[in-house]
């Protein structure tokens, strides 16, 4: 190459650095493409377009179909871990249901003047249609026994039947063995409620309520049923459940159904009444009435 | 017309690896494409037989196109690709990239240095720039990603070379590297 062919060059290579700067401080001041960038996009840009649809048609089934290979693992590794979650769930909603179920019992324990002691519910025998029988609580003969009544926020349960080693039994409210007496809150109408020992529900009876005369005083489906705190079982005022049936009506007397408000099959922990109920007198015959009613000697 | 061929398959290469790149999945690497521009005025530059004028006007038309690709102000790319083609040529009586390796090596060489050129030329023309420590991870990333592309790039501008070649003597030092 001569020495003016070599310059030449040189001088040609230093204009090819000077215009793109020059083109460059240019498009940097102005706003849009010049005329040239424009039509040389012009012609470009359906090539572009072209090879960007290609690689679009191809990326996408290269997505849809080859990339799926990993997302069956991941769709398994998923799973995995939202049966795991599910199951945490799960545990902490029992959880929750426990703690609000001990929350309750805790203020009723407050409310409540009665000597009462916590228990939890550690087995429920069950009928063929998924109906508790009878339930078992974690205290035994050192801290029950029978006879106690058996509550929760809700209302009464039962009372205890058996004591055995640390454990107890208890007779639900629905148990056809059971009789509390109770009230119509509504009406003031007293009688006993016994267990219809159903395998398919918890449904009680009270037979013989006497019928008012007044037809507004009359039982309907709805009336809240509550303890008499007769029959030292309860105490007087707990909701037992409410009239579901009208099974009876002669003219004279009312039979109802109730539905027991405490649903036994979502009961965990209990409360248990220490006062037992007060045992058969021996002496009662012997003893002069006053002496009981004010502690005073007749003279 | 070697020139240009080497052009018009490195936009098209350029145009195919912006609309693929970015899908493929290999993680971070898909965050930066590789420097195609600095690879073909590197090859141009290197391989410049008749003076540095042919092949810089190469570099500055591939820059160009790349701009208008890309969308950065026109100019920009051609700007530094040209500088980096001075650059290869400068290097072109020093060393011969033949070989794997060589070739590796020298396409990480040439995106380091059209990376930092390019960030020159943003601050020499006050356009906006990212933090250094973004900046630098795409120089990085983009020297590794040019590194591994380099050598099938490389093949195939030879090819091209090949293609143009007079002689079979010609032919032959361009398939194996040794042209000019």
């Amino acid at each position: 190459m001569t020495l003016r062919r070599r310059l030449l060059d040189w001088i040609l290579a230093g204009l090819l650095i000077v215009i793109p700067a020059l083109v460059l401080r240019a498009s940097l001041s102005a706003r849009s493409p010049s005329r040239v960038d424009q039509a040389v996009l012009r012609v470009t840009a359906p090539l572009q377009a072209a090879v960007t649809w290609g690689a679009n048609l191809v990326g996408g089934w290269w997505g849809k179909y080859v990339a799926l290979i990993n997302v069956e693992a991941e769709n398994r590794e998923l799973r995995a871990e939202n049966e795991k979650l599910r199951e945490k769930l799960a545990a902490l909603s029992r959880r929750a249901v426990d703690i609000d179920a001990l929350e309750a019992l805790a203020a009723l324990k407050q409310k409540s003047s009665a000597d009462s002691l916590g228990a939890r519910v550690i087995a429920a025998p069950m009928s063929p249609e998924f109906r508790v029988l009878r339930i078992r609580i974690d205290r035994g003969k050192s801290d029950v026994s029978v006879g106690m009544p058996v509550i929760t926020a809700g209302g009464p349960v039962g009372r205890i039947i058996k004591v055995f080693g640390n454990y107890a039994d208890v007779e639900l409210v629905s148990d056809n063995a059971a009789r509390t007496e109770v009230v119509i809150a509504r009406t003031g109408g007293r009688g006993i409620m016994t267990g219809l020992g159903k395998t398919d529900s918890y449904a009680c009876s009270i037979e013989w309520l006497e019928r008012a005369t007044n037809p507004e005083a009359a039982i309907k489906v709805g009336d809240e049923v509550v303890t008499s705190g007769l029959g030292a079982t309860f105490p007087p005022g707990l909701l037992i459940g409410t009239v579901s049936k009208i099974t009876g009506d002669d003219g004279m007397f009312q039979s109802v159904e109730v539905m027991p408000s405490v649903d036994v099959s979502r009961v965990r922990s209990v409360l248990v009444l220490l006062a037992p109920p007060p045992p058969p007198d021996p002496d009662a015959k012997n003893k002069k009435r006053s002496d009981a009613m004010f502690g005073a000697r007749a003279l | 017309m070697r020139t240009a061929t080497i052009v018009f398959a490195a936009y098209l290469l350029a145009i195919v690896l912006t609309a693929v790149w970015h899908r493929l999945p290999i993680g971070m690497i898909a965050q930066s494409a590789p420097d195609i521009g600095a690879l073909t005025a590197a090859y141009l530059g290197l391989t410049a037989r008749r003076g540095l004028a042919p092949a810089m006007g190469g570099a500055v038309v591939t820059g160009y196109l790349l701009d208008l690709v890309s969308g950065t102000p026109a100019g920009y790319l051609a700007l530094t690709l040209a500088l980096t083609c001075v650059i290869a040529y400068g290097t072109q009586r020093r060393i011969l990239v033949r070989g794997t390796a060589m070739t590796i090596a020298f396409s990480g060489f040439v995106a380091t240095v059209a990376g930092v050129l390019g960030w020159a030329v943003r601050v020499s023309q006050g356009m906006p720039r990212s933090a250094v420590s973004l900046e630098l991870q795409y120089v990085v990333v983009g020297t590794l990603t040019t590194m591994l592309l380099g050598p099938p790039i490389w093949r195939g501008f030879r090819r091209i070379d090949a293609a143009f070649a007079r002689t079979q003597r010609e032919r032959d030092a361009a398939l194996e590297g040794l042209a000019p």
